[in-house]
């Protein structure tokens, strides 16, 4: 079935990496519990422990079984600490000669515990996802549905068909596992881009396809959900990305555990854009130190609408596949809020630059304007495809009204459905930020 | 650049906390941000922004606000020296007009801005931007011979009790700029009565009846052509007389998106069926397309009733919204002889009641989604 998207909008960024991958191996190796929301981490190992591939490194308080566990086979270097002791990254050197991968004897799972207790011990569990709250689910529980996005329309993101070329076999074991872990009673939705290198991706049995057409946001899981299965109170989905499926079909098919990955290096501050092939949590200053042009040069783990701002031991976040360079900005202009601003880009035709249709800007990150309260209607709506109303919703949140934050459906939204709300807001609110805290403040009651 | 922004950091200094000049930081902040777009950058969350703010908005106003205010300087002094008999030239209109408008723009951004200022810095807030803009329309919607002073007062009262009591701009109920002028009808009857106009400065001021008021007592023969009201060569306010540069005001707010469309073409609509329908049952001479082109109409509802703040804020209840403004506007008007002219009063009126569409749609709202689940959950 085709779903067509009309509300978005694709933000072009020069950047966009080649279809070439390079290996990355580095020494040093950072996890980080921040990358699953709302986990409390219990830390397991501690300075100097020696860890294999698949060794836990913490896991979560409220269910010990929920396990991360380190994705190479070294040294624990450091177990960085931040406020009140909390943990923020583990820090992991490697042994020169490691693979980078581990193999194991366990015999073919044949119900849906046993694949749950293989993916928990193997520390895959974490790659599943449950909406409402993005957090890791719980084993026990079983979702009403399954989606997989086969695409990301955020700015500059990777081409998960080619990603993944070559590997449908992998692709196609990881659906049919994920289908005996949840049952015939949950089904498999399939997101795809029409029009797109699909192979892969419909090689998989036992699943729903679903093609999307139009602008970003179509590849969020959360629009697809909303027009596919939308969660009321009491409901969850549960999401996985396709990277993340093949990984689980490698690990069955080949019974070696490895959390090698490919990820796209972009942005237009980036030398050569390209993809890169490394093991999650590795360390990419190297990496980030070849590749940078520019003085000032922010690094994000993610695109431009939801990453994380990189600071010290950067490393792409665990549910991540992309990693962008953007210029700081900061800049002050001069009585810029007169001049007609042919460079300067805007979904309102406030700016002469919408005229002249002009179809390339260089972006960067000035906030470009004072934070103020809601003013103006009709915004947000532009950009926002769900049955939902945006901005009674920020205020919902705001006024913390549960109820009214139900009604309207918080439930179905996640923070990175907001973000070009976030983006084209002239108040210039913060509207992932604010859609989190709502959602947090219901998820502890 | 960079030697502005480095004084303006410089000096920027003896504002903050603990330093003596911190009680003036929100008029240094507002000059500031004035002359050079903030450096703030973006830290978590989307890390790039539309280039829009609020200050673009307003500014996008203002220049749509340009045509109405132009044209009305110069027809104010084309009144003036239509009536004396004196051939001034274009120039001469324009400056006539320029001078008489100059005061009335001073005195209500002095008593205006003041007072923002004055409660931005009580609230340790920059400096909001909608006075900007119902500083620049009060003027045009005033009668020109209007004693600055009770224009000092109205602005006064309409900021501090339609707007700050409130919180300030985005949180205000009612569209200040109208509260200013809905003050001085009420306050001072004798200087805006709605069906007498000011036309000419002399020993004692010429004036005559509006348009409106000629119509509501069935004086058709002494009305000014249609073609005049909506060329805008009548007397007037400042801005509201010129149907054309209204219109071409209404273009820049368009092809913006600053203003919604869907209030405008409410309004319109909502005031021509009423209109025509009145005019099919014999009550009021004036038909509905001509209605549109009378009084402030026209300016209301390209200018204030899609002041985004104070109308509804959900897409469909921006056409009931509108539609009733429409109606009211022409109820008023035809109904209610004593007071002809009513666009202020329906709007004012509809600002009230817009929290409560809105309260409305958001329960249909709420109501389709959980159908929709419903309808989802039966197909799966």
């Amino acid at each position: 079935m085709e779903f067509r998207i009309r509300k978005g909008y694709d933000l072009r960024l020069d950047g966009e990496a080649r279809r070439e991958v390079r290996p990355l191996a580095t020494v040093r190796y950072c996890v980080a519990p921040s990358d699953f929301r709302w986990l409390t981490p219990k830390l397991l190992v501690q300075a100097g422990s020696a860890v294999e591939v698949g060794t836990p490194l913490f896991c979560s308080k409220a269910d010990e079984r929920v396990a991360v566990v380190s994705p190479v086979k070294g040294t624990v270097r450091e177990v960085v600490r931040g406020e009140r002791r909390s943990v923020e990254t583990i820090v992991i050197e490697a042994f020169p000669s490691d693979p980078f991968r581990k193999h194991l004897d366990f015999d073919e799972p044949t119900t849906s515990d046993e694949v749950a207790g293989l993916l928990l011990s193997n520390g895959l569990w974490p790659m599943l996802r449950q909406r409402p709250f993005s957090v890791v689910p719980s084993p026990d529980s079983r979702p009403k549905s399954l989606f997989v996005s086969c695409f990301d329309s955020a700015p500059l993101a990777p081409d998960y068909g080619f990603l993944l070329q070559g590997r449908e076999a992998e692709f196609r074991e990881g659906v049919r596992r994920l289908h005996q872990l949840l049952g015939e009673s949950c089904p498999i939705h399939l997101c795809m881009r029409s029009g797109a290198e699909n192979a892969c991706f419909e090689a998989a049995e036992n699943v729903g396809f679903h093609c999307f057409k139009g602008p970003h946001p179509a590849g969020n899981v959360g629009t697809q959900i909303h027009r596919i299965d939308p969660i009321d109170k009491g409901e969850t989905v549960w999401y996985i990305h396709a990277q993340d499926v093949a990984a689980i079909g490698r690990f069955f098919l080949t019974k070696t555990l490895s959390f090698e990955r490919t990820v796209a290096v972009t942005g237009p501050c980036t030398q050569a854009p390209c993809y890169y092939t490394m093991v999650y949590g590795a360390d990419i200053t190297p990496l980030l130190e070849k590749q940078t042009t520019g003085a000032e040069v922010r690094r994000i783990s993610g695109n431009i609408l939801t990453g994380k701002q990189l600071a010290a031991n950067p490393s792409v976040r665990f549910y991540d596949s992309q990693v962008t360079l953007l210029p700081e900005g900061g800049e002050r202009e001069f009585i810029g809020w007169l001049l007609p601003g042919f460079r300067k880009w805007s979904l309102s035709h406030t700016f002469t630059a919408w005229l002249f249709r002009r179809k390339t800007f260089s972006h960067n990150t000035s906030l470009q304007g004072g934070r103020r309260t809601f003013v103006m209607t009709d915004i947000y709506e532009k950009v926002f495809p769900f049955e939902i109303l945006p901005m009674q919703l920020l205020k919902a949140c705001l006024t913390e009204d549960f109820e009214q934050m139900e009604e309207l459906g918080i439930y179905e939204v996640d923070d990175e459905d907001f973000a070009l709300c976030e983006v084209v807001c002239p108040s210039k609110m913060e509207c992932q930020k604010i859609i989190r805290e709502g959602l947090y403040k219901l998820y502890k009651t | 650049m960079s030697t502005l922004s480095k004084w303006s950091e410089k000096i920027g200094r003896s504002f903050e906390k603990g330093r003596p000049l911190h009680c003036l930081h929100s008029l240094f902040d507002a000059v500031d941000t004035f002359l050079l777009t903030p450096s703030e950058v973006t830290k978590e969350g989307s890390h790039i922004r539309d280039a829009v703010d609020m200050k673009r908005i307003m500014i996008t106003v203002m220049i749509a606000l340009m045509p109405a205010l132009l044209f009305g300087m110069w027809n104010l002094g084309y009144q003036h020296f239509l009536s004396t008999g004196v051939d001034a030239g274009f120039w001469g209109c324009f400056w006539y007009g320029f001078l008489k408008w100059l005061p009335l723009v001073i005195v209500t951004y002095i008593s205006g801005l003041s007072i923002e200022v004055a409660f931005a810095q009580w609230r340790g807030h920059q400096v909001e931007e909608g006075f900007f803009v119902t500083g620049f329309i009060i003027p045009l919607i005033m009668p020109p011979d209007v004693p600055l002073w009770i224009v000092a007062v109205a602005t006064a009262f309409s900021v501090v009790f339609a707007k700050e009591v409130f919180g300030g701009t985005g949180y205000n109920f009612l569209n200040p700029a109208l509260v200013a002028r809905a003050f001085v009808f009420f306050a001072y009857p004798s200087v805006i009565s709605g069906d007498s106009v000011w036309i000419a400065e002399s020993a004692d001021a010429v004036s005559g009846a509006t348009p409106l008021a000629l119509v509501m007592n069935g004086n058709m023969a002494q009305m000014p052509s249609f073609l005049d009201m909506f060329v805008g060569t009548i007397p007037g306010c400042i801005g509201e007389t010129s149907k054309i540069a209204i219109l071409l005001g209404a273009a820049v707010l368009l092809f913006t998106q600053v203003a919604s469309w869907r209030i405008m073409l409410s309004v319109l609509v909502g005031g021509f069926v009423t209109g025509s329908l009145f005019h099919t049952a014999g009550v009021c001479p004036v038909n509905g397309w001509q209605h549109l082109l009378m009084g402030g109409f026209l300016f209301g509802a390209v200018f204030m009733a899609t002041d985004p703040v104070t109308a509804t804020h959900t897409q469909s209840g921006k056409f009931i919204y509108g539609l009733l403004i429409g109606i009211l506007a022409i109820v008023i008007r035809v109904i209610n002889k004593g007071y002809p002219e009513g666009m202020m009063l329906a709007i004012l009126l509809m600002n009230i009641f817009a929290p409560l569409i809105d309260y409305c749609v958001v329960k249909v709202k709420v109501k389709k989604r959980k159908l929709n689940i419903s309808k989802h959950r039966i197909k799966l």
